[in-house]
């Protein structure tokens, strides 16, 4: 395989390059090699999956195939997260599209890949339509999103739609291992277990995992650094906010929450999803007191799309854990 | 006292409805009526939030056009007769100066500020009298509103051309607001005008008033000055209404307390919100009380920008928080300036470097900002923390404020 040498982050050094070398897809890499031998009628693509599948991975990789090492000049990357507002992704694609203008080579197209389209609302999805029926004359677009559902029926009509799935253990096991041999660090079967299960399919984590590990001691990976890097990238503060709501020291549960805003800038709707998980990692609750904090946890996940402050919900939803600590408190103190 | 005897809001008022900011759509339709159209309609109603712009329209329009305006707004009694009185005269007659060079007056134009407040007794027959008028009328007639929904207008807008204004984007109020500094000589920071911008909700005049009650004293503006903003209008009525809220015997006391109180509701839902465990210790009322405000806010939410009908369920599930149970009341003290404010004027810098840190992770392994903050920075950052590697900044191009921030920033 032909890593990227000038990266300094694994997984930007370990990317794939073409097609033949993407991992564990081997379905979607066929697929897409049929389409690409006759590339002036490529379709738009729609790439769908959870994070770290593989999605801008392909997309890059189809980038490499089309228009070989001068690939920048011919694709805009976008991520509708980052961008302001439909407008400026309009402004940028047409920007794009008049310097661009025909491709290279055989190519009659441009490439515009489009990340975490998921994250546009209705009316801005709508006129990225617009925006594709435009361009489709000199542009070929790759959306990439974490939900189809969440894509417009309109624009998931007009692209052929592929799906990614968790990236398969065995696979990323081999992968890592290779990783390592080419690093020259020698990765013990227990930590790549550990690793793999931490990373729950998500092969980016998993590489960054492996990565950081390796710099805590020189040339080996064993299961207690894996421990280490897994104890220092779980959210503390997270956690902290939880337990102390479950105890019931809720002026200091809704403080941590504020800091997790403050000082992170993490969104209303990014913690309560790593709440989520975090509560499923909790393993001094029983399986019915995770699911009914986790029933409480959807009901305020909802509350927070129709709500205007999401503070306010948060605070709320504290209050729930508050109370729900206390009955635990009282069971005990039955028995 | 003022250094000059103009308010500011009169002396930047526009003067030329190119002056006037934002609303393309709706200044380009007004004028097309007022020259074109008017004959097939005659009668047109301007509506959308406060200070956006709809007065100044109507007289920056008149002033190029040449028309004379017959005015009558909310603090007039409208009422059949009152109505009749003075619009009658005004749109009866077509302006006889045509044929005369020295005055260019094109004739009157009947303006109806606020008709949305036409009261139901006072000014009984009132909406039926307009009506009339603009049937009538030979003259162009012009209404405004902010709420075009009430019930009683509804006959109104058959015989109108509706154009709606929105609430001015908050760049526009922000470059108005810097332009207005720099001819007051006011040394303004960025952040601060951006905030007053940002606390107008799109209402150009509350804003220019905010940007010189702020900075009449000293020439000088600073985001500091601009947090005593949020707690000077708490100010007015807010403790005061706190604690009658919180110490509410009953539903119905909190519900007729905030019927008649004038307290801006989103700073109150905020209020109530903070000081919500201070007034209920015990868990079990607390989940309670917290889940009225959620409501409350999850009306909020729906209500926007425009849907202002629902505000009297956003009330109703507000005052079931006040009322969860009364006997628990102790007086306490209130927890001011609201807490999200303070929190998040603290904590501005770290934000805005986090921002920068995650970008550029984002443009060299393309991920957005959000997945480099979650997948990246906890890795980045230990990496780095472990080994100090020149390399791995230099490949980033972190800047090495940006490299030293990261290894000393706590964890999420």
């Amino acid at each position: 395989m032909a890593a990227n040498e000038d990266a300094l982050m694994w997984v930007e050094k370990y990317r794939p390059k073409c097609l033949d070398e993407v991992i564990g897809l081997k379905d979607i890499v066929e697929s897409l090699k049929a389409f690409m031998k006759k590339s002036k009628t490529m379709p738009h693509l729609l790439l769908a999956g959870v994070p770290g599948t593989g999605k801008t991975t392909i997309a890059l990789a189809i980038a490499h195939e089309l228009y070989g090492s001068n690939w920048k000049n011919f694709t805009l990357e976008l991520n509708a997260s980052d961008e302001r507002g439909i407008d400026t992704v309009r402004d940028r694609i047409k920007d794009f599209s008049r310097y661009s203008r025909s491709g290279f080579g055989d190519i009659p197209f441009a490439l515009i890949i489009l990340d975490e389209c998921d994250q546009m609302t209705g009316p801005a999805q709508t006129a990225l339509r617009r925006i594709m029926e435009i361009g489709s004359r000199t542009s070929r677009f790759i959306l990439i999103c974490n939900q189809s559902s969440k894509i417009i029926e309109p624009i998931q009509s007009r692209c052929a739609i592929f799906r990614f799935s968790r990236v398969d253990r065995q696979a990323m096991k081999d992968h890592l291992q290779y990783i390592a041999k080419n690093e020259n660090v020698t990765l013990q079967p227990e930590a790549a277990e550990q690793i793999v299960d931490y990373s729950e399919g998500d092969l980016r984590h998993a590489i960054n995992a492996l990565q950081t590990a390796s710099a805590y001691r020189e040339g080996v990976v064993d299961e207690k650094t894996v421990s280490m890097v897994i104890g220092e990238a779980s959210p503390m503060q997270v956690q902290k906010m939880i337990r102390k709501a479950l105890y019931g020291d809720f002026m200091e549960a809704r403080k941590t929450m504020y800091d997790i805003m403050g000082n992170f800038g993490f969104s209303g709707s990014e913690i309560i999803r790593q709440v989520q998980r975090e509560i499923f990692k909790m393993s001094d609750l029983t399986p019915e007191q995770r699911a009914d904090l986790s029933g409480l946890i959807g009901e305020y996940d909802y509350r927070l799309t129709q709500g205007a402050n999401s503070d306010i919900q948060l605070s709320a939803l504290l209050s729930q854990f508050a109370k729900f600590g206390k009955n635990i408190e009282e069971t005990y103190a039955a028995k | 006292m003022l250094r000059n005897d103009l308010l500011w809001v009169e002396k930047y008022r526009p003067k030329k409805i190119i002056d006037i900011m934002g609303n393309e759509d709706a200044k380009a339709s007004f004028i097309e009526w007022l020259q074109n159209k008017r004959h097939n309609k005659k009668a047109v109603l301007l509506y959308g939030p406060p200070g956006v712009g709809k007065t100044a329209l109507v007289n920056a329009a008149a002033k190029e056009y040449n028309f004379t305006i017959i005015e009558m707004n909310a603090s007039d009694t409208r009422s059949e007769k009152a109505v009749n009185a003075v619009a009658k005269p005004a749109t009866s007659y077509m302006a006889l100066d045509n044929f005369s060079d020295t005055i260019k007056t094109k004739g009157n134009m009947l303006f109806l500020d606020e008709v949305d407040g036409i009261a139901g007794n006072e000014d009984r027959g009132g909406v039926s009298a307009i009506i009339k008028i603009i049937e009538e009328s030979l003259v162009p007639v012009i209404m405004a509103a902010n709420d075009p929904d009430v019930s009683k207008l509804r006959p109104l807008k058959k015989v109108c051309l509706l154009i709606r204004f929105q609430q001015v984007r908050i760049p526009l109020i922000i470059a108005l607001l810097q332009k207005i500094s720099s001819l007051e000589g006011v040394n303004a920071e960025f952040e601060a005008l951006e905030r007053i911008a940002q606390n107008s909700r799109g209402d150009v005049r509350s804003a220019i008033n905010d940007l010189q009650s702020l900075s009449e004293h000293d020439h000088a503006l600073t985001l500091q000055d601009t947090l005593m903003l949020s707690s000077r209008n708490k100010d007015i009525g807010m403790d005061e209404t706190l604690r009658e809220f919180f110490s509410a015997k009953s539903v119905g006391e909190a519900s007729r307390l905030l019927r008649y109180s004038s307290i801006d509701y989103d700073n109150f839902l905020l209020s109530v919100s903070d000081n919500l465990p201070r007034r209920y210790t015990d868990p079990v009322e607390l989940a309670q009380a917290y889940d009225s405000v959620s409501q409350a806010d999850m009306f909020r939410g729906r209500i926007g920008t425009e849907n202002w009908h629902l505000l009297k369920y956003f009330f109703n599930e507000l005052t079931k928080a006040a009322a969860v149970n009364p006997e628990s009341y102790k007086p306490f003290e209130f927890i001011s300036p609201p807490i999200r404010i303070i929190t998040l004027f603290w904590t501005k810098g770290k934000r805005s470097m986090l921002d920068g840190i995650c970008l550029k992770i984002g443009s060299r392994c393309h991920v957005s900002k959000q997945t480099a903050k979650l997948d990246f920075v906890p890795f980045v950052k230990e990496i780095l923390k472990r080994k100090k590697s020149i390399n791995l900044i230099e490949w980033f191009k972190f800047t090495p404020e940006e490299a030293d921030f990261l290894i000393k920033m706590s964890r999420f």
